[in-house]
């Protein structure tokens, strides 16, 4: 049956309706959005754009975001590929709680996710008293900011990997088995193959969220300026204080990593697409 | 390598999968698993390769005890229902992966690896296609690489999950001859796991039914089919009918028949059922003897060299399957919804009222 003849597809009015409405919601929400960001960034010339990005606080918002991506996503890339594993592989009392648990950040607001840690480290908080008598910072510092961006970003990798390992089953590792493989030959030679795609997916969609956050990490940071900053606090102390220009043009960084993020995202979805 | 499975069971939950089941494969034998799903087939394969332990009982391997010894240790070819082929590596690199995971001390050279994977692909007629995907072959030829894949090792038993159950029927057809004619080539001790009778009797040296996690009968096929040791086995194996009737003083009434079984004594006096082949089934246009069950034919197939039939008891209105060649059945002429005579030869009786 051809599902493309006439009596399958919906008037020629219709589909153009509903197309333009699809558009013009993108650009209105979108484009027009990303272009007024770049056009204020730009709005006191590309000398001040560059002055804004290369101004001090602003290169240590940079690197501090750098620094907590780098961390917090390797962390979470082991810890989800270890927690799809036990869940799709193998049968265990508690699984369907991992499950919730791991999901549990994604229905958390992410200012609750960060006032836990307050309420877990702050001076107020449990293990507060403790970490002030042994003079360990960790709210107000890089640590915080580390967890809470641990934390908020927790279920991507895991998420990404569960359905996929689930679906393969574990026919492939019980083969590689009888063939003679230690465990660290059948994850490296036979599980990693196969989830690789998956994996890097996971791993952009939990960077993007690492560097962008700033609802829980905005709770722990304190905002000191050129220490616990990260590029979306900057953009929001930018804005607060008026400097406008300043404040599109670090947001513009954001955007770019965004659009970086979609480009190596569909590459990937088209790799997994033809690899699966 | 001789594997001997004692008393050996396994629960899933609250599901026994296997209760106390005993057998010994001798070196060299092709055996074949039958049973319908959930019967603990697969399981019991599965036990014997390591990748479930049984709960209690042992497996030994020649005579030592293994119930405990690593899967990778025990040097078993395991062949996938599904096949299981690495998906992202080449037919070679398939063929190749139990030895390239050897330990250096142990692992050939890169050559002999080569002359290997080679040689075993030729053995599977899959040669030519080395360098291609799984996803690239048939089912059948996936089906010979996962075969090639377990020999590469060289195992000491070779055990085979459904190995021809995703094929369609012509393919399954070649490759269990295929599989017949490998192992009278290269005797390495094999089990295979099928819900297939005519798989289980044309492949096996030895049948071992099986039914709700107990073995019902081993046998060579001839015995399995020939001398079925009870009613389940008569059922699994072939088409049957049954006649109910009674024992009683060492002798079974089934109908107008009389059949001695002195086998049971006095006191087993109770409901029986007789259980009769299709091509038992005589069928006579003239009554002989007053034994005979009177039948009206309700249809016929006789297209192929064997023509079947399926009558209809005028007492009873229970239905009968018969079978005849295709000369009796020209010879004589019969036509649906004529009534005919039937006298069942060897039946076999089954004291107690079994039920289906």
């Amino acid at each position: 049956m051809k599902t493309d003849g006439k009596g399958m597809s919906e008037p020629l009015l219709v589909r153009w309706l509903l197309t333009g409405i699809a558009l013009a919601f993108l650009g209105l929400f979108l484009f027009v959005p990303l272009a007024a960001l770049f056009t204020q960034a730009f709005e006191k010339g590309a000398g001040a754009y560059f002055a804004a990005i290369r101004e001090p606080d602003a290169l240590l918002a940079i690197k501090l975001t750098l620094v907590t991506a780098a961390i917090s996503v390797p962390l979470n890339l082991v810890f989800g590929v270890a927690a799809a594993w036990a869940i799709a592989k193998f049968r265990f009392p508690g699984k369907s709680l991992l499950i919730t648990l791991i999901d549990l950040p994604f229905s958390v607001s992410p200012v609750v996710s960060g006032l836990i840690y307050v309420l877990l480290f702050g001076l107020q908080g449990w293990l507060g008293p403790w970490l002030d008598a042994h003079d360990i910072k960790i709210l107000f510092a890089v640590p915080g900011i580390v967890l809470a961006t641990i934390f908020v970003t927790f279920p991507f990798i895991a998420r990404e990997l569960i359905p996929l390992m689930q679906a393969q089953g574990n026919d492939e590792e019980e083969a590689a088995m009888v063939l003679g493989a230690t465990g660290l030959q059948i994850f490296f030679q036979v599980t990693l193959p196969n989830i690789k795609w998956g994996l890097i997916y996971g791993v952009i969609l939990c960077n993007a969220r690492a560097m962008g956050e700033f609802g829980a990490v905005s709770v722990v940071s304190g905002h000191i300026r050129g220490v616990t900053n990260t590029i979306p606090l900057h953009v929001e102390i930018l804005y607060n204080e008026y400097n406008y220009a300043a404040a599109f043009a670090v947001a513009s960084l954001l955007a770019l990593l965004a659009l970086v993020t979609l480009v190596a995202k569909s590459l990937v979805e088209w790799k997994l697409k033809a690899s699966g | 390598m001789s594997i001997e499975i004692r008393s050996v069971s396994k629960k899933f939950s609250a599901f026994n999968a296997l209760s106390d089941v005993s057998l010994t494969v001798p070196s060299g034998e092709l055996v074949a698993l039958l049973g319908p799903s959930g019967s603990g087939k697969t399981t019991l394969l599965r036990i014997i390769a390591g990748l479930e332990s049984p709960d209690q009982g042992s497996i030994l391997f020649d005579g030592e005890e293994a119930t405990n010894r690593q899967v990778r240790e025990r040097q078993v070819g395991f062949v996938f229902q599904h096949y299981a082929l690495f998906r992202h590596m080449t037919v070679f690199d398939n063929v190749a992966f139990g030895l390239n995971v050897r330990p250096r001390k142990f692992r050939p050279s890169k050559a002999d690896i080569q002359e290997k994977v080679h040689g075993l692909l030729k053995l599977v007629q899959l040669d030519n296609l080395a360098g291609r995907y799984p996803a690239q072959l048939s089912g059948g030829q996936r089906q010979r690489v996962a075969l090639a894949r377990a020999l590469a090792v060289e195992p000491q038993v070779l055990l085979l999950d459904e190995p021809f159950g995703a094929l369609d029927a012509k393919v399954r057809l070649e490759l269990r001859r295929w599989l017949r004619r490998l192992h009278d080539e290269i005797h390495v001790t094999s089990v295979f796991v099928t819900h297939d009778q005519d798989e289980a009797l044309e492949v096996a040296d030895r049948v071992v039914v099986m039914n709700a996690g107990r073995i019902e009968q081993v046998g060579t096929p001839e015995e399995v089919y020939d001398r079925p040791a009870n009613p389940f086995v008569y059922n699994f194996l072939g088409n049957v009918n049954l006649f109910h009737g009674r024992v009683d003083k060492g002798e079974a009434r089934i109908g107008g028949i009389a059949i001695d079984m002195p086998e049971l004594g006095e006191a087993d006096a109770g409901p029986a059922v007789a259980y009769v082949r299709p091509y038992d089934i005589e069928i006579n246009r003239q009554r002989h003897s007053p034994e005979e069950i009177e039948a009206r034919i309700r249809f016929i197939q006789g297209a192929g060299a064997v023509a079947r039939l399926e009558l209809e008891r005028l007492d009873s209105l229970e239905l009968i399957e018969a079978e005849m060649t295709r000369e009796r059945y020209k010879e004589l002429a019969l036509a649906e919804g004529e009534t005919v005579f039937l006298r069942p030869r060897n039946m076999r009786v089954f004291a107690g009222d079994y039920i289906i």
